[in-house]
């Protein structure tokens, strides 16, 4: 199976701002004890692209992501970042580096109001003198309108342990998409949601993108997940790279068999 | 029709929200038909005076429950921090001075826990656990298991002025429990600290320097617990090691009734003080009734007990 429906942000030659990739590891590798989760792992992202992460369950993609985003260190390896040499010291540090991550299990804090889970780690405030107060309203005005743009509203004043699966879903992606990042990263994001939420989030991340060239990285069970969106593949099996395409030159089957280690 | 239905709604919406304090305004006109002395705006200011005590440390204490852990060492700081503050001011300090150092030691204090809860993750039943047997013991040693009193006369002021009928004392306390409220809920680390006590993995994972944020709640906690011992010190003349002992439970047990939650995230500070001054109330009550010393314990602890069921019952009722 084949996707060509990239083509109008395949052929963005021109409008390339930066010669180098934004994003490029090399050699990274994980252990967990005796556990290799990742081994000699090496990609480039180049500014404005999406490259998508298949794999089986436990190849390492989550892992990856994790790495990328400051939640785990990486064992061996390295990570440049616009050809800097980087170490993600916290989820904080990678933040303020540029990277927005949304998990595969939305970190939602249950018991607290939506706004507020939108806003959680970069409130915004309001000076009155010398003290920041935060700006509850504005808060709460702008997380409505970030949610509303999926056609999707509810209210942001419900906890969020009151929300369905791909409400809490929506929630997360939107609250990364609003951080304006540089690199997002995005485990599995489609598990869960309608075909119609799905296709509206890849909208929004595309008109994100050609606003901000913002790159994205995108994991999934399954390359017809997200064949459509992407412009490149990385195959994981076992915590190794065991293919690497264009979207032109993927093949859903070949993606499948590689990932389930059918191919010889 | 619809708007008046909606506007009931929201009157019983805001009033549940409040309920701690109908709950201690309706207990405390209930017990004034037994206790008539209760009227006397005498006694009613005595209340208000004595509540605040237990109301500092009710709010040191939220701060911590706020963030899904506890701190035992309240009431050894309430008399250690105004011992040092003291023991500074007998070899020279000024009094403002020894006042600052009182709070700075509280905050100090509050630090210490914080920094061993989050770095070598000890729990902190046990670490303010330990923390109050040390203190203790060290105001034990200081004072040789005597009173300390002779206190210099600026530093009761707090506990002597009056404005007008009422005394300092009470705009004291509003003051500061206004600026606790206000920090709790209109400041980017106040907020954070429901966040954490809602869950600390999620806050982690989107930036919030999570052991910071316990580690204030401490030195919040250390801090209140200093102006507490404080204010205490002030208003009875001395420092002992044992005087703001008794207020231990009542000072867990007042932000429990005002409906924080113990595994954190959830509450609110102002109904924390209803909280303590219900359990101030029920004290006195006790007292005025004629309870003898024996059983005095036991009855105070009996209605902190049924209070606490009330509340729990009233929140599986109504769902909040
Ligand atoms: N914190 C951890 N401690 C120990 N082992 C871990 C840890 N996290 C992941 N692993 C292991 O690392 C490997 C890769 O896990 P990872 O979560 O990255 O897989 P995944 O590709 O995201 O799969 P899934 O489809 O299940 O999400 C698995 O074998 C897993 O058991
Ligand atoms: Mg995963």
């Amino acid at each position: 199976m084949r996707c060509n429906f990239c083509e109008d942000y395949q052929d963005r030659g021109p409008n390339m701002k930066k010669a180098g990739p934004i994003l490029q590891v090399t050699g990274l590798s994980k252990n967990f004890g005796t556990l290799r989760a990742l081994s000699n792992i090496s990609f480039e992202l180049a500014g404005g692209k999406i490259l998508g992460l298949v794999g089986d369950n436990g190849a390492g993609r989550s892992t990856l992501l994790r790495i990328l985003s400051g939640g785990l260190q990486p064992s061996g390896g390295q990570i440049y970042l616009e050809g800097k040499a980087t170490r993600f010291k916290s989820p904080a540090d990678a933040m303020k580096k540029g990277i927005a991550i949304t998990y595969q299990f939305s970190q939602l804090v249950d018991i607290a109001k939506v706004w507020e889970n939108f806003f959680m780690g970069r409130e915004l405030t309001k000076r009155i003198g010398p003290l920041a107060f935060l700006d509850v309203q504005k808060m709460k005005h702008l997380a409505a309108g970030a949610i509303a743009k999926y056609g999707h509203t509810f209210d942001v004043e419900r906890e969020a342990r009151e929300l369905s699966g791909g409400q809490r879903r929506l929630l997360a992606i939107s609250r990364a998409i609003q951080a304006n990042p540089k690199i997002f990263l995005m485990d599995e994001p489609t598990h869960g949601l309608s075909k119609r939420v799905i296709n509206e989030i890849f909208d929004l991340l595309r008109k994100t993108k050609e606003a901000s060239d913002t790159s994205i990285i995108i994991t999934a069970q399954w390359y017809e997940q997200v064949c459509d969106f992407v412009d490149e593949v990385i195959v994981l099996r076992r915590g190794e790279v065991v293919g690497h395409f264009d979207a032109e030159s993927a093949d859903g089957g070949q993606v499948f068999k590689l990932a389930m280690g059918l191919t010889p | 029709m619809k708007s008046a239905r909606y506007l009931f709604g929201a009157v019983r919406a805001k009033s549940m929200e409040y309920y701690t304090w109908l709950l201690f305004i309706g207990i405390y006109l209930a017990t004034g038909l037994f206790v008539p002395t209760l009227f006397i705006p005498a006694t009613f200011l005595n209340v208000l005076v004595q509540g605040t005590t237990v109301g500092l440390l009710s709010i040191g204490m939220a701060f911590v429950m706020l963030v899904g852990e506890i701190d035992l060492s309240v009431v050894a700081v309430a008399s250690f921090a105004p011992m040092a503050g003291i023991l500074a001011w007998e070899i020279g300090l000024p009094v403002p001075a020894a006042i600052l150092l009182t709070l700075l030691v509280g905050v100090g204090v509050g630090l210490f826990n914080g920094l061993l809860i989050t770095k070598l993750r000890i729990p902190s039943l046990v670490q303010t656990c330990a923390m109050w047997w040390m203190l203790a013991g060290i105001v034990l040693v200081a004072t040789r298991g005597m009173a300390k009193a002779g206190l210099p006369n600026s530093w009761m002021q707090l506990g002597r002025v009056f404005i007008g009928p009422i005394p300092l004392l009470v705009f004291f306390f509003i003051i500061v429990v206004s600026a606790a409220v206000i920090f709790a809920r209109r400041t980017v680390t106040g907020r954070r600290l429901y966040l954490v006590g809602g869950n600390s993995e999620a806050c982690s994972a989107m930036g919030i320097p999570v052991d910071r944020i316990r580690i204030i709640a401490f030195m919040t906690s250390g801090l209140f617990s200093a102006l507490a011992g404080y204010a205490l010190s002030a208003r009875m003349g001395f420092v002992s090691a044992r005087f703001a002992v008794e207020w231990l439970m009542p000072a867990i047990a007042a932000p429990v009734i005002a409906g924080l939650s113990l595994t954190g995230g959830r509450g609110n500070l102002i109904n924390v003080v209803a909280g303590a001054y219900l359990v101030q109330l029920i004290v006195i009550v006790v007292r005025a009734g004629g309870v003898s010393g024996y059983s005095y314990e036991f009855v105070q602890g009996l209605l902190v007990f049924i209070a606490i069921l009330v509340d729990t019952v009233r929140r599986r009722v109504t769902g909040l």
